[in-house]
């Protein structure tokens, strides 16, 4: 090894440590096919109601939706298919292409029902540059803090630590500032602080993180009205039921007019314009209106299935990019559920995100479903069994502790 | 290759931190079941008080008909037109907009343009009362946040007609005064309700269960009493005198003995329903003949006379001997000075000449001889429980209290001079009487002793289509002998034939008929107490037939700027055309013996 090159550009010159490929997690697809038919349902029930607002024809919504749901197989099988190892070297295009994204959002002109400068559009096509920033940083903080991991200077700040800062720094001006974005820059650095965690950031500086992160969000609302109106508005959803707090308040109604049972399939009257954004953010809330405590119980374990699996694949992945990779797909998915659906009951600020599978819109799909796209391919290099503690302080027994195959049984992809 | 500890660890915190997400979702769980559970009830209401609309369907308000010849003529109505309003919100071109909106229904383009710049409202009303054309063709321009807005008005086709009889319907839906108000929930129907979980435009949602539906049940027609044309003649009489008679206020009312029908009533001058908003002086709006209780003067007599005839104290042919004057509790009671002073006179005298002195004598004789308890109660007991004074009549007009009850003075000495009063009231001076009561008394006194409600409703047609006829309501049997009814129509039928003869030839009525009447000339009493030298109040009752009274017509002159007696020169000439008017019109069936 040469070390110099190692510490320029480690990534490209190492393999990765996989092992024998072997059958994916099929669970990871049926979960993530019974997520989308749901938020296909609820949409096609609700459709009545959006197209009569909207003046579209009646099978807009879930046309659209199902095109979305094309694309993102497409995604999904792009980002199994594609090595990992390729994905890992591909961090720079990837910012790049999210920067520029990123850009091109902020120099168009942007539609006066959205002000935020969040979505590129092109022609008929558009999606939000966020979501792109979200996979691109993913892909290179997977493969940085690995490396960080190798040259076992995880612990260091200059190397380490200063990266992720202006990094975080970076998103911070750009998705919360400019673009105003808080709840996805929430997801973005809580999936960051994840990974950096698992990887092995010492606490003392994951505090201190926290720490710089919560000065910067206090900084961020005090200096907006607009955000001190939505934290006044979380405070207090029911006072402010008719200005500032009307989406909060009437997810709230949706909610809780939902009942044990809920009203059922066809009945959400919440959908009739009532709560803004019924299809997208607002689309848990809805679901909680037509299937109730016991619908919405179901619905959360589901989630809680899918994220096992990623928690499991994470834990029993042999590599370090791979691990860091699934842990930022369960980071960010499961971020993003809990910010959605705790603003729909109250327990959080409206964030303006989608519910991962649920939401309709065609961005979150498309980039959720490249994310699991990487999960199912990494699910195929696990190990059975998850390393035991006992193991820990000792020299490793061979075949036990890293839960090897035979050596000669593995195979080593080495794309370098 | 790595540590294996460093695996350990990170294996670890996955586990540390995966153990914090089910975590939260579990918090999440716990809340929903607060939510979702627990306070079910509280977010079930608020979404209801939000989802939940109720709406009022119109009901369409009933007509108003009356009577002409065979028929029935409508005389209220309602037509539909249409309000122009804006949302400015939605209105884009808002000179543009202006310029089609004048060039479709006229009107000045600045000022829809300065009507639709409105600030802060949704609704902003452009044109009033446009006809359904005017509607269509604006509606098919189809500007955008403009519209129109069907709304139900209340027409009076013939004007003035009847106006203070059937008052006139607020902005509100309200019917004020008239028949519009006594009968308003009959005519005003019951709207219907809507109460539906509506999205949040307001619009039901048709899937939500619980929905209620009442539909409207529109109000019902009211046939009145009144005959068209008699009416609509009586009020032109009233308009000519009110100008011959330079009168202060003219009220006629053409009534039916034998049933409390009013066939014509009406005041002058009156107002236009129509244009309701345009009267300046809300008094325009009261039917006087029964808003208005003044001192008869001696229409009275005949009333007094009947009693009398009815207590057997004088017989129609009975003669006496009239002193010119009483002294009652200290006060003289004296007659004109054309009456020729002391001489033996008789009941049909008494009436033609209009003695007090001779009415005042009648009210003796009730007492045995002279005015005392006795005869002050049989009096009272005459006009307050048979001829029903000092009552409201309950007649369909305006709301509970609008009806005057007028005053009859209680018999028991009161010790200022009772005696005196009640000499007084038998020739129609200190007691308080309006037209219609005057009509009602007047009626049972003839028709041979039923006092009839006055009524003005005839029958009702309820929306379904069924029609209920009002029966006469019978308030007192045996007010007088049917004997002394028969008694009193040729006296004053030489009351009338008498003053034909000295002078108004204008009662020259044709023998096939019967006529007869009663003038009063009442002094009005001035505010501080006492009576006024120059001011008089001219009535007249009266009744027209053939072989017996058809018509009874009571008419109140107030304050007529004419020269000699108020009810001979303000009354009669009135009774005089109405009478003329009901036999030219061949609306009195001639005698058939």
């Amino acid at each position: 090894m040469r070390p110099r090159q190692v510490s320029r550009r480690p990534q490209f010159t190492t393999a990765l440590n996989l092992g024998r490929k072997h059958r994916p997690d099929y669970w990871l697809l049926i979960l993530c096919a019974v997520l989308l038919s749901i938020g296909l349902i609820v949409v096609y029930a609700i459709s009545p109601a959006l197209t009569a607002a909207q003046h579209v024809k009646g099978g807009y919504y879930v046309s659209k939706q199902l095109l979305a749901i094309g694309l993102s197989i497409i995604a999904f099988i792009v980002t199994a298919q594609v090595p990992l190892n390729w994905w890992r070297r591909a961090y720079k295009p990837l910012l790049i292409a999210a920067m520029g994204a990123t850009l091109l959002a902020l120099a168009l002109p942007v539609n006066p029902a959205y002000p935020a400068h969040r979505w590129v559009r092109l022609g008929s096509l558009s999606f939000q540059s966020v979501e792109l920033l979200k996979f691109a940083v993913l892909v290179w903080l997977a493969g940085f803090l690995a490396g960080r991991i190798r040259d076992n200077s995880i612990t260091d700040v200059s190397k380490t630590l200063k990266p992720l800062l202006y990094a975080l720094l970076a998103i911070g001006v750009v998705v919360a500032g400019v673009q105003s974005d808080l709840g996805s820059t929430g997801v973005v650095v809580a999936m960051m602080g994840t990974m950096a965690f698992v990887a092995g950031l010492p606490l003392k500086r994951v505090f201190q993180i926290g720490g710089i992160i919560l000065i910067g969000l206090i900084l961020a609302v005090s200096i907006s009205p607009y955000r001190r109106d939505r934290l006044e508005t979380y405070l207090h959803p029911e006072a402010n039921c008719k200005s500032s707090g009307y989406q909060a308040c009437q997810a709230l109604i949706a909610v809780g007019s939902g009942g044990v049972i809920g009203l059922g399939l066809g009945s959400s009257v919440q959908a009739y314009g009532y709560l803004p954004e019924a299809a997208n953010d607002s689309i848990f809330a809805i679901y909680a209106e037509k299937f109730g405590f016991i619908g919405s119980v179901a619905l959360l374990a589901v989630f809680v299935a899918f994220f096992a699996r990623l928690k499991s694949i994470a834990e029993r992945s042999d590599d370090d990019f791979t691990r860091l990779l699934v842990i930022g797909v369960l980071a960010w998915l499961s971020v993003q559920t809990l910010v959605n659906v705790g603003a729909m009951i109250g327990l959080l600020p409206l964030k303006g995100i989608t519910l991962p599978f649920i939401s309709y819109g065609g961005t979150s799909v498309v980039f959720t479903a490249a994310a699991v796209g990487l999960v199912f391919q990494a699910s195929q290099y696990t190990s059975f069994q998850v390393p035991r503690a006992s193991n820990a302080p000792d020299q490793p027994a061979p075949g036990a502790g890293q839960r090897r195959r035979p050596t000669g049984a593995v195979r080593r992809l080495d794309y370098s | 290759m790595m540590a294996p500890q460093d695996t350990t660890k990170i294996v670890g915190r996955i586990r540390l931190w995966y153990g914090l997400l089910v975590l939260v979702i579990a918090v999440f769980g716990v809340r929903l079941f607060y939510m979702q559970v627990i306070r079910y009830g509280h977010y079930k209401n608020a979404a209801l008080s939000d989802q939940l609309k109720q709406y009022q369907i119109p009901a369409m308000r009933g007509s108003i008909s009356a009577h002409d010849g065979d028929r029935t003529v409508p005389i209220v109505l309602n037509q539909q037109l249409y309000t122009l309003y804006a949302d400015p919100v939605y209105v884009k071109n808002k000179t543009k907009s202006a310029a089609k909106i004048a060039s479709a229904i006229g009107g000045n383009p600045n000022t829809y343009t300065s009507l639709m710049s409105t600030k802060n409202t949704r609704y902003v009303i452009l044109a009033k009362k446009l006809n359904e054309a005017q509607s269509k063709s604006l509606l098919a321009l189809k500007l955008p946040g403009i519209g129109t807005q069907a709304q139900n008005y209340r027409i009076y086709p013939q004007g003035q007609l009847a106006a203070q009889v059937l008052g006139f319907v607020d902005n509100d839906g309200n019917g004020e005064y008239g028949v519009e108000q006594a009968l308003n929930k009959q005519l005003a129907g019951r709207p219907g309700e809507v109460k539906a979980v509506t999205d949040v435009n307001g619009i039901p949602l048709a899937a939500s269960k619980g929905n209620v539906e009442r539909s409207a049940k529109d109000g019902s027609d009211i046939t009145t009493t009144l005959n068209l044309s008699m009416q609509a003649q009586m009020e032109k009489i009233l308009a000519s005198e009110y100008q011959k008679t330079k009168s202060q206020e003219l009220s006629a009312i053409i009534m039916d003995p034998t049933n409390g029908a009013i066939k014509a009533m009406a005041n002058y001058p009156t107002y236009d329903p129509n244009n309701y908003q345009d009267v300046s002086s809300p008094k325009l709006f009261q039917n006087a003949s029964v808003t208005n209780a003044i001192e008869p003067g001696s229409s009275m007599k005949v009333l007094t006379t009947a009693a009398a005839l009815d207590m057997g104290v004088i017989k129609p042919n009975t003669t006496f001997y009239d002193p010119a004057h009483w002294v009652i509790d200290g006060f003289n009671i004296t007659d004109i000075e054309e009456d020729g002073g002391a001489r033996t006179q008789n009941i049909a005298s008494l009436l033609n000449l209009s003695l007090n002195t001779g009415a005042t004598w009648e009210l003796m004789q009730m007492g045995g001889g002279q005015i005392n308890q006795k005869a002050r109660d049989a009096w009272h007991d005459y006009m307050v429980n048979r001829y029903r004074l000092g009552k409201p009549t309950g007649v369909e007009q305006g709301s509970r209290n609008y009806e005057a009850t007028g005053l009859i003075p209680p018999p028991d000495d009161d010790g200022a001079a009772i005696n005196l009063t009640y000499a007084e009231t038998s020739f129609g001076q200190a007691v308080q009487i309006t037209a219609l009561q005057m009509a009602a008394a007047d009626s049972a006194m003839l028709n041979g002793g039923t006092y009839y409600q006055p009524r003005l409703v005839d029958s009702v047609t309820s929306s379904a289509g069924q029609t209920t006829y009002v029966k006469p309501k019978v308030l007192k049997k045996n007010v007088v002998s049917p004997k002394v009814s028969q008694e009193m129509v040729p006296l004053m039928e030489y009351v009338v034939q008498q003053h034909r003869q000295e002078g108004f030839s204008y009662l020259n009525f044709s023998p096939d008929y019967i006529v007869g009447g009663k003038t009063g000339t009442a002094q009005v009493a001035k505010p501080g107490g006492g009576y006024s030298d120059t001011q008089f109040n001219g009535t007249y009752v009266g009744f027209v037939g053939g072989d017996q009274p058809q018509y009874v017509v009571v008419v109140y002159n107030i304050k007529p700027g004419v020269a000699g007696y108020a009810g001979s020169y303000g009354g009669q000439p009135v009774f005089s055309d109405i009478a003329h008017m009901l036999i030219d019109n061949s609306f009195v069936a001639p005698k058939t013996h």
